[in-house]
């Protein structure tokens, strides 16, 4: 009996003994074909998929190697069922091939005719498909090829596509490494995107995502197209492509609700892009626009659903998906999968914490205990108003400021999801809310105050979640949230993971209701966090309020 | 010298030779016949004939075919000569089995024996009464030889149109004596000349040794590690299906088996195909490890919790023991030529089927790092017993043995292998990863135990937290439900703590303590009772008195609030007694509105009013008919009652009730029942199916149906 790291589960799962001295050995030789499910202190759990095995067949590894690594770091003996269903699974990739033919154009290709006749016999396939050529080969009609292959993976016969990405039009973009470097997980990020030709790139809030962006398009050296989520965010992007790149001003575009430029490199919103007129999606136009060679998606995990019909429609061109947490509330990560593209890199939060790339923090639930009446109210109330009002109660609102006047020498964010217990906030403690209908020249504004350190507190709703880079901000104070999303927590403890200056660490509360709804779905937003490895500390709001 | 008959020779057989033939036989001794009269009769008896054939190898049996093929009694010699030297280790193998007994020097087979191997051995014909002169053979004609070679290997007769016009090829052997007109259409060779043409070896090929095994080659280290992961897996099965069941009792089929949808379900929740949840679950079955209770569900017994504590060997023995002896053969469930057949099903059990695992196990414990073929085996074990040969039994046996970790990759492992061959330590115990007594809690409020855990940790950790996922090690979940579970179960929050804390290597995060004295806060708070009545007072000094009024103390009162107590009585009851004791209680209705006129008390039942068993009233018309039609008939009947009906046979009874049934005539038959007591009806005879009579039976005026067999007689009606 070996002693090795891992114990292979027969739910095919397996569990990684970080504090085994092959730990390290052991997660390089798994990462490549089993997919990181939670990585808290002790024990990681990866998971065998189908998608995980047929993305390392993909990657050219068989299923003779995925079996020897089992075997070779297992600590138990590994049921012989389950290396038969590994084999077995693997063997089903690529068994189907699109290929691009010189006369009928796109092809499904088999060796394996048998295979050929049982897909093409689908229901949802058979309208995609042309005429059969001979017995392994048989035409796809053009512009099928995304829904194509998000059909075959349904019917566990994925594709291997061939059929290759067109180079778009050439655009001169390099890095312009000034006083800054790519640090190595950017570059292996990039590099195994490029490799992968489309794909998913999964990092840390404050990792620099968009640096592996701007890596990916000096690796295409091809105009580019980026989806980002609002306008601040698209203003920072071009601020760091200009920083980080060779592009210049004029070659950087804005297509957002204010402006309409296209140039070599366009970034969009996702809101401008899903806008319709008399029912009809306005601004599609912008993907045929130029002959883009690479399109990124950044916060991957919020791409809107029409997008994803769009995307479909623009499988040859190479995409690349940014983001901090692969969670879909919604369940769509399959379509994320098939129509952006395998997840391509992925690191647990906690080694770049370690590698000093983004700051520790210390995550803290603050428990407040309601007050008889308010408790009497809670229970009476609708069940559907029951969150809305345990989240905003006046005990909490007290418990935040007294947070807020405890840590006034720091910059701080209040987060919160509902308005009019933000504008009471901002209203109490005297500072600048920001929210939904604040005009963006505005918002830019009091960011940019916030940075300098001008303004020490800013009160901001769901608006801040994502993509503001607010590099100095230390504290956040959650006060509500979109009930149990636990992206949410996690983008939002996002928003103070940049490094600091003075390398100290970020912190983290958030103030839920005892004995309440609110109570249980903090438990679920914090699971994403909690299985990255950050363990929240528990006190009691009586214990602020007293220091206070 | 006259031949001495079988018994007398068994008599001569010494101590040692009857003891090696009841080892070979051991039916003969059950029970032990009274002397060596009764032991040849029964040795020579049919039963237990086909049972010693059974016993028998290929060889062995060849070896047996060609004795029968000569003519009695025949030399050690002889049999060499037409089979090859090898057959005289089996020619004495045979003889102590009392296949075969000895006529001085010679051998002879037992009467029943020669009957039952039948009258053309290997396919030989009868002897020819006279000689043969084989030199003519060379000038056959070559249609000649060509009917000579077709029946050469057997069977040994062929068909012609007329022994009179057989056609020129047939007539020049018929002539020269190589073929025997047996009737006017068939001829046979006879037995010289067959043998004579196999150049006198009786079978075309001799397989004294077994087919030798073939297949993939395995390292024994290899196959150790896969046979342990399997014992280790296919415990835990029977364990968590056992749990499972316990959890959702499925409930049996009205037939005794679990149902399709059940054994879907079962099989589901343990991950794997359905047959072999099916087998985990026949396993668990023959173990008595589960049980169909008198309610149809169907649930471990208290047997079930004893297995859980003893050790992992022996358990695993056990179950390997039951399933290699059972008659029942999992293997049949869900067949798709036998779709009805169920787990836990009456119709499971197939005789032979132990006997074949025996067979494949001792051969693949003879090919040891061999992952055989399944051709090869199959051979082997045709070989061993060619008569209980069953190519499907093999194949299931070999899955079976695979999954109880007896093979590993398919090759004998050193476990399988010690089972076999009876040693007393299998050395599971030690291969098996040792226990750990520790977990890991992690901040996402899950634990992992990264081994099997000791029992009695286990056992807690299942009471606290959900099972995630199960293999090597256990991943656990605590969640509220789970901790409350454990509240309910007796633990306190302390106590989960204290466990927690004693048990976990790390240590307990602090949301999950938290967790812990949240539940345990309010786990508990609100209660629930049960009371029949009420008392409440807003005077709690009366309240006070009455708790303290000894002559109440039969009236079960129980104080829940200063203002308010319950009874476990009737209402009514404590009325009368408060009242008794002078008190003045009223009663109130759910609202709280006063009754005071109390309501008359009515029973909760429903009304059963008792049968009337009633004056008798006026018959209706169609009794008063049928009453009539019966009187009359008895009074037909009575009027031949002297009259025995002549017994007639089954085959007599069908052609007399043929020829009345086209006469249309009245019959009188005597019609026995199932007790066996003998009838007599008057019927009208319409028409036979199945072995059944239609008729008009005219003591009811009705169409009844006969039973052929059961009628004992015919006779015309007068």
């Amino acid at each position: 009996m070996s002693d090795g790291p891992l114990i292979v589960q027969s739910d095919k799962t397996l569990l990684l003994d970080i504090d085994h001295p092959l730990s390290d050995e052991c997660r390089r030789a798994i990462a490549s074909f089993a997919e990181l499910e939670k990585s808290p202190e002790h024990i990681h759990t990866y998971r065998l998929t189908p998608l995980g095995l047929w993305n390392a067949r993909a990657a050219g590894h068989d299923a003779e190697q995925v079996i020897d690594t089992l075997l070779k770091y297992s600590r138990y003996a590994v049921p012989h069922a389950l290396l038969v269903d590994v084999a077995e699974t693997m063997s089903r990739y690529g068994r189907l091939r699109l290929e691009a033919h010189p006369v009928h154009g796109l092809i499904l290709a088999s060796i394996d005719p048998a295979v050929l006749r049982e897909v093409t016999r689908g229901k949802k396939i058979a309208p995609m498909l042309g005429m059969q050529l001979d017995e392994e080969t048989i035409v796809v009609h053009p512009g099928q090829r995304g829904f194509l292959k998000q059909a075959l993976l349904k019917l566990g016969w994925p594709a291997e596509d061939f059929a290759g990405y067109v180079d778009g039009e050439h655009h001169e973009i390099a890095l312009k490494q000034e006083g800054w470097s790519i640090r190595r997980y950017q570059e292996l990020a990039a590099e195994g995107f490029w490799h992968g030709g489309s794909g998913v790139v999964v990092l840390p809030c404050g990792a620099g995502k968009t640096i592996v962006g701007a890596a990916a398009m000096a690796h295409a050296k091809a105009t580019t197209l980026i989806l980002v989520t609002n306008t601040v965010a698209a203003r920072q992007w071009r601020d760091e492509l200009l920083r980080r790149t060779t592009l210049h001003e004029d070659e950087i575009g804005e297509y957002s609700g204010a402006k309409k430029e296209i140039r070599p490199v366009t970034i969009a919103t996702y809101q401008v892009m899903t806008t319709r007129k008399q029912g009809l999606y306005a601004h599609l136009d912008l993907f045929d626009a130029i002959d883009w060679g690479l399109i990124i998606y950044d916060e991957v995990h919020l791409l809107p659903a029409p997008i994803f019909r769009f995307t479909a429609d623009i499988q040859s061109r190479r995409r690349l998906g940014l983001t901090a947490t692969l969670v879909r509330e919604d369940g769509m990560e399959g379509e994320v999968f098939s129509l952006i593209g395998p997840k391509r890199f992925d690191v647990p939060w906690k080694e770049i914490e370690a590698q000093g790339y983004i700051a520790p923090a210390d995550c803290v639930e603050v428990r407040v205990t309601l007050t008889e009446a308010e408790r009497l109210n809670y229970a009476t109330a609708e069940p559907e108003e029951r969150y809305r009002f345990c989240a905003t109660t006046a005990t909490k609102r007290k418990v935040a400021i007294a947070l807020a006047h405890k840590h006034k020498d720091d910059q701080v964010l209040i987060i919160g999801q509902y308005l009019d217990q933000l504008d009471a906030l901002g209203e109490e403690l005297g500072v600048p809310v920001i929210k939904g209908d604040t005009p963006v020249k505005e918002r830019e504004r009091l960011f940019n105050l916030y940075r300098s350190g001008e303004i020490k507190c800013l009160v901001v709703s769901k608006v801040a979640n994502f993509s503001i880079d607010l590099p100095e901000a230390t504290i956040a104070i959650q006060v509500s949230g979109t009930f149990g999303s636990r992206q949410e927590e996690a983008q939002r403890l996002g928003r103070i993971l940049r490094p600091k200056a003075d390398g100290r660490g970020a912190r983290f509360y958030s103030i839920v209701a005892r004995d309440t709804i609110d109570q249980d779905f903090a438990q679920n937003r914090q699971r994403f966090l909690a299985e990255q490895g950050y363990a929240y500390r528990i006190i009691d709001a009586d214990d602020v309020l007293n220091q206070s | 010298m006259s031949t001495p008959s079988f018994t007398d020779e068994l008599r001569s057989r010494d101590d040692a030779q009857i003891a090696q033939l009841f080892s070979a036989r051991p039916d003969l001794i059950t029970p032990v016949p009274t002397d060596l009269t009764a032991l040849a009769a029964r040795a020579n008896s049919v039963p237990s004939l086909i049972r010693a054939l059974e016993a028998l190898n290929r060889w062995q049996h060849d070896v047996l075919i060609a004795a029968s093929s000569l003519p009695e009694p025949f030399s050690r010699a002889q049999l060499i000569e037409i089979t090859a030297t090898p057959a005289a280790t089996a020619l004495e193998d045979l003889w102590s089995r009392a296949l075969l007994y000895r006529d001085g020097e010679n051998f002879r087979l037992p009467g029943n024996l020669r009957n039952m191997l039948g009258e053309e051995p290997a396919g030989l014909g009868p002897m020819a009464p006279t000689r043969i002169n084989f030199d003519l053979l060379e000038q056959a004609p070559k249609n000649s030889a060509e009917v000579l070679a077709r029946l050469t290997w057997g069977p040994p007769r062929g068909q012609v149109a007329s022994i009179k016009k057989p056609g020129a090829a047939i007539e020049w052997l018929l002539e020269n004596h190589f073929l025997l007109p047996v009737d006017s259409q068939t001829v046979v060779l006879p037995r010289q000349v067959a043998m004579y043409l196999r150049s006198g070896k009786i079978f075309k090929e001799l397989l004294f040794i077994p087919p030798v095994v073939t297949g993939t080659k395995r390292k024994q280290k290899d196959v150790n590690r896969a046979a342990i992961a399997n014992i280790s897996t296919f415990l835990r099965w029977v364990e968590e299906l056992a749990h499972n069941w316990s959890d959702e009792p499925p409930v049996a089929l009205r037939s005794g088996g679990l149902g399709v949808r059940d054994l879907k379900r079962s099989a589901e929740h343990l991950g794997v195909s359905e047959i072999c949840a099916g087998f985990v679950a026949e396993i668990l079955y023959l173990a008595g490890l589960v049980v169909i209770d008198t309610d149809d569900y169907i649930l471990p017994t208290t047997a079930f919790d004893v297995w859980l504590t003893k050790s992992a060997e022996e358990r695993w023995h056990g179950l390997v023991s039951l399933w290699q002896e059972t008659s029942r053969v999992s293997g049949l469930i869900g067949k798709a030529d036998a779709k009805n057949i169920s787990p836990l099903g009456p119709e499971l059990d197939r005789t032979g089927i132990a006997g074949v695992r025996k067979t494949v196990l001792n051969i693949l414990e003879k090919s040891p790092e061999i992952d055989p073929l399944l051709a090869t085996i199959q051979a082997s074990c045709q070989w061993v017993s060619p008569q209980r040969f069953n190519a499907d039994f093999v194949e299931w046996t070999l899955r079976e043995a695979e999954w109880l970790g007896i093979t590993g990759q398919g090759a004998m492992s050193e476990f399988g292998s010690a089972f076999v061959n009876g040693l007393d330590s299998l050395g599971i115990e030690s291969a098996l990863p040792k226990p750990v007594d520790h977990i890991l809690i992690q901040a996402d409020n899950s634990a992992i135990a990264p081994g099997p855990l000791t029992l009695e940790i286990s056992n807690m950790m299942g009471t606290i937290a959900d099972i995630e996922s199960r293999g090597g090690a256990t991943v656990y979940r605590f969640s509220e439900s789970s901790i409350r579970r454990g509240l309910d179960h007796g633990h306190t929050g302390d106590h989960i703590k204290d466990f927690l804390k004693k048990t976990s290597k790390t240590p307990t995060p602090q949301p999950l303590e938290y967790l812990i004295n949240d539940v345990a806060k309010r786990h508990g708070r609100l209660r629930v009772g049960q009371s029949l009545c009420y008392l409440r007072c807003e005077d709690e000094g009366l309240i006070q008195q009455i708790m303290h009024d000894k002559k109440l103390e039969n009236l079960r009162l129980r104080k829940l609030a200063p203002q308010v107590i319950i009874s476990e009585l009737e209402m009514h009851d404590v009325m009368a007694g408060l009242r008794e004791s002078g008190y003045l209680p009223a009663s109130e209705n759910a609202t709280g509105i006063l009754v005071l006129q109390p309501a008359s008390r009515r029973a909760k039942s429903r009304p059963r009013p008792p049968r009337i068993y009633s004056e008798n009233g006026k018959p209706s018309e169609i009794m008063i008919t049928s009453a009539v039609r019966a009187l009359r008939a008895g009074e037909k009947a009575s009027a031949h009652k002297p009259r025995e009906i002549p017994r007639t046979t089954a085959n007599e009874t069908l052609d007399l009730l043929h020829q009345y049934i086209e006469e249309q005539a009245s019959l009188t038959i005597g019609y026995a029942d199932t007790n066996g007591g003998v009838s007599n009806r008057l019927i009208d005879p319409i028409s036979i199916s199945l072995g059944t009579l239609l008729a008009r039976d005219h003591a009811t005026g009705e169409m009844a149906y006969f039973r052929i067999p059961r009628i004992t007689g015919v006779s015309p009606a007068l």
